[in-house]
């Protein structure tokens, strides 16, 4: 066995491979080998002989000598734990011979294409991925036809498999071919997709949905929305929405469809019961909708509650319940002794607070709202 | 016109032959029958003229499909990507953006009423050729549908003020019996009429949006504004 020197001994070469080996002269860098997973690789030892004595080691650890062929590394059944730099060294003198630093990948499969306009009628993106990994370094290849006219698509600047094609003209009868290839060292493919200029308009949700309750009406909470800020000409190209409600407790939606506007007004709410509300928005005329926004939580107005101590009190309290009350759902009954009992403080229902939560942070006030 | 592709003769086009009967449309009544008591503007029949589009494209749909499916493949098949070759007398709608952002308010509805003008008596010529009697029924019914459509622009046009677009003298066409046209050019024809009638559909709705966006209230603020700034 030859003999080693420390780790601490004195070269940066000691941490790969264990050992001051002595140095390679300078023009010869580690090859670099890309390889299939699962496939077999025979590694010579550069030039050396077959029958020369040497020794491997992988990103400095022994390789056992039953992987030798001769002075060649075989490798079988390649595992991605396989990739690494592999060095071999002649026996005696420990010099090192060649360096092959080894990649195991797959060539790539089909890749997955798909394009949107969000942005109607500037434009459109294209995004791809592939459906499993290669492991290893992977070029796209992007390419736009229209009818024969090549069109560019610009590289998105923070996505890097996303890219940009302006709109030239509109109302064209002739599609649009996107054309995608992927290749790497071990493989290639490809694919490609064609659609008309209207069928990928899917606008992104719309914006900033809020939804309040309104003051003295325990059966309504208004809701606004912004059109999303991607779409360029509301105006000329304008979007109509579609709102879906429910309390938490319940399952099924109930849902508008607007023509117009902003905003909207649901006049059936369950009393004191928490809301969650979420919009979405389309073209007018053309394309599919978008998915839906971020969710809006409120629970509709209801009466400040009051410690029913005495008789006056309650008369009071019977008085101020005005006549547009519907009788509560069969749901859950809100016993009004139970007023007050509720957990928290009652003061924000008669203020009007914009509630726009994300579902995580509304959790920890829905306490505080929901009375039973 | 994709310059790539061989020029094709003219005497197979087949629209030249179907042309005698757009003499008929030039003919209609100029001005239809309008409402004139109030002070509603033109508004109501944009609106009127902008769900007939929608509900004319909702009737191409099915009856495209029907058609296609006449042709059969691969005119029927969703990726079925053809250059556009022949069909030169098409109206076409595609338009540069700015332009079509930029155009006024006569040249935006002249546009409109002719295109349809053109494309209702190709579709008759259609009509006229169609193998089944359920083929012609609905192609009939859509023609109906389409003549609506073109009263509903040529109402608009009138009560703003814009004269009724009237072919040249001497452009007017006649018929000109050509040479037998084959079969699967024809079928070619057919395929990108029912094309860009789709797609005008939608362009019409794009417009008639743009133009009552225009007229509403307070008109005069809004239309001035926008007079102004050349939209």
């Amino acid at each position: 066995p030859a003999a080693h020197f420390p780790f601490s001994c004195c070269c940066p070469e000691a941490v790969t491979y264990g050992f001051c080996p002595v140095p390679l002269p300078p023009t010869e860098a580690p090859h670099v080998q890309y390889e299939r997973l699962g496939s077999d690789v025979t590694l010579p030892c550069g030039t050396a002989n077959w029958d020369a004595a040497v020794t491997w080691r992988v990103n400095g650890t022994d390789l056992a000598p039953d992987l030798l062929n001769g002075s060649q590394l075989v490798l079988r059944g390649l595992e991605l734990g396989h990739s690494g730099l592999y060095a071999c060294f002649h026996r005696d003198s420990w010099h090192l011979r060649h360096q092959v630093l080894l990649h195991v990948g797959l060539p790539p499969r089909e890749p997955v294409l798909s394009c949107r306009s969000n942005t109607y009628p500037k434009g459109f993106y294209c995004n791809w991925h592939l459906p499993t990994p290669t492991y290893i370094p992977n070029t796209f290849n992007v390419t736009v036809l229209h009818g024969s006219k090549i069109m560019v698509c610009e590289k998105d600047p923070a996505l890097k498999n996303r890219c940009h094609i302006r709109y030239m003209h509109l109302f064209s009868t002739i599609k649009y071919k996107v054309s995608i290839s992927v290749s790497n060292a071990l493989g290639h493919n490809a694919t490609a997709i064609t659609f008309d200029e209207f069928t990928i308009v899917k606008p992104d949700p719309p914006e900033n949905v809020v939804a309040r309750p309104v003051p003295s009406n325990p059966r309504r909470l208004e809701v606004t929305w912004q059109t999303p800020s991607t779409w360029p000409d509301p105006e000329s190209f304008p979007l109509k929405f579609f709102l879906r409600y429910r309390p938490l407790i319940l399952d099924q939606w109930q849902h508008v469809e607007l023509s117009d506007g902003t905003a909207h007004t649901i006049t059936d709410a369950y009393a004191g019961k928490e809301y969650i509300i979420q919009v979405a928005a389309k073209d007018n005329e053309i394309g599919t909708w978008s998915d839906w926004s971020v969710a809006a939580h409120a629970t509709p107005w209801t009466e400040e509650p009051r410690h029913l101590t005495t008789e006056a009190q309650a008369a009071e309290t019977t008085t101020s319940t005005t006549g547009s009350l519907a009788p509560p759902p069969t749901t859950k009954i809100c016993d009004p002794g139970e007023l007050g009992s509720g957990g928290g403080p009652s003061a924000p229902f008669l203020v009007s607070v914009p509630v726009t939560l994300a579902l995580a942070a509304a959790a920890a006030t829905a306490s505080n709202l929901l009375i039973w | 016109m994709d310059s790539w592709y061989p020029r094709m003769a003219k005497p197979w086009d087949s629209w030249g032959m179907l042309a005698c009967l757009c003499t008929v449309l030039w003919h209609l009544p100029a001005v239809p029958a309008l409402n004139r008591t109030g002070d509603l503007g033109p508004g109501p029949s944009i609106q009127k003229t902008y769900d007939l589009t929608r509900y004319l494209e909702h009737q191409l749909r099915s009856l495209a499909g029907t058609y296609l499916n006449y042709l059969g493949p691969p005119f029927n098949e969703p990726d079925f990507n053809p250059p556009r070759l022949g069909a030169e007398t098409l109206p076409r709608a595609t338009v540069d953006l700015e332009v079509w952002r930029s155009l006024n308010d006569k040249l935006r509805l002249t546009q409109n009423y002719e295109a349809y003008s053109h494309l209702l008596c190709y579709l008759r010529g259609l009509n006229r050729q169609a193998a089944t009697a359920e083929l012609r029924r609905s192609l009939a019914h859509f023609c109906t549908s389409l003549q609506g459509l073109l009263g509903s622009i040529a109402g608009v046009m009138a009560a703003l003020g814009y004269p009724l677009p009237q072919p040249l003298p001497g452009t007017e066409p006649t018929w000109t019996p050509g040479p037998a046209h084959s079969d699967f050019l024809q079928k070619m024809d057919d395929f990108w009429l029912l094309k860009e009638l789709q797609t005008w559909l939608w362009r019409s709705a794009k417009d008639f949006n743009r133009l009552k966006k225009k007229m509403q209230p307070p008109a005069a603020a809004v239309t001035l504004h926008l007079g102004a700034h050349g939209f």
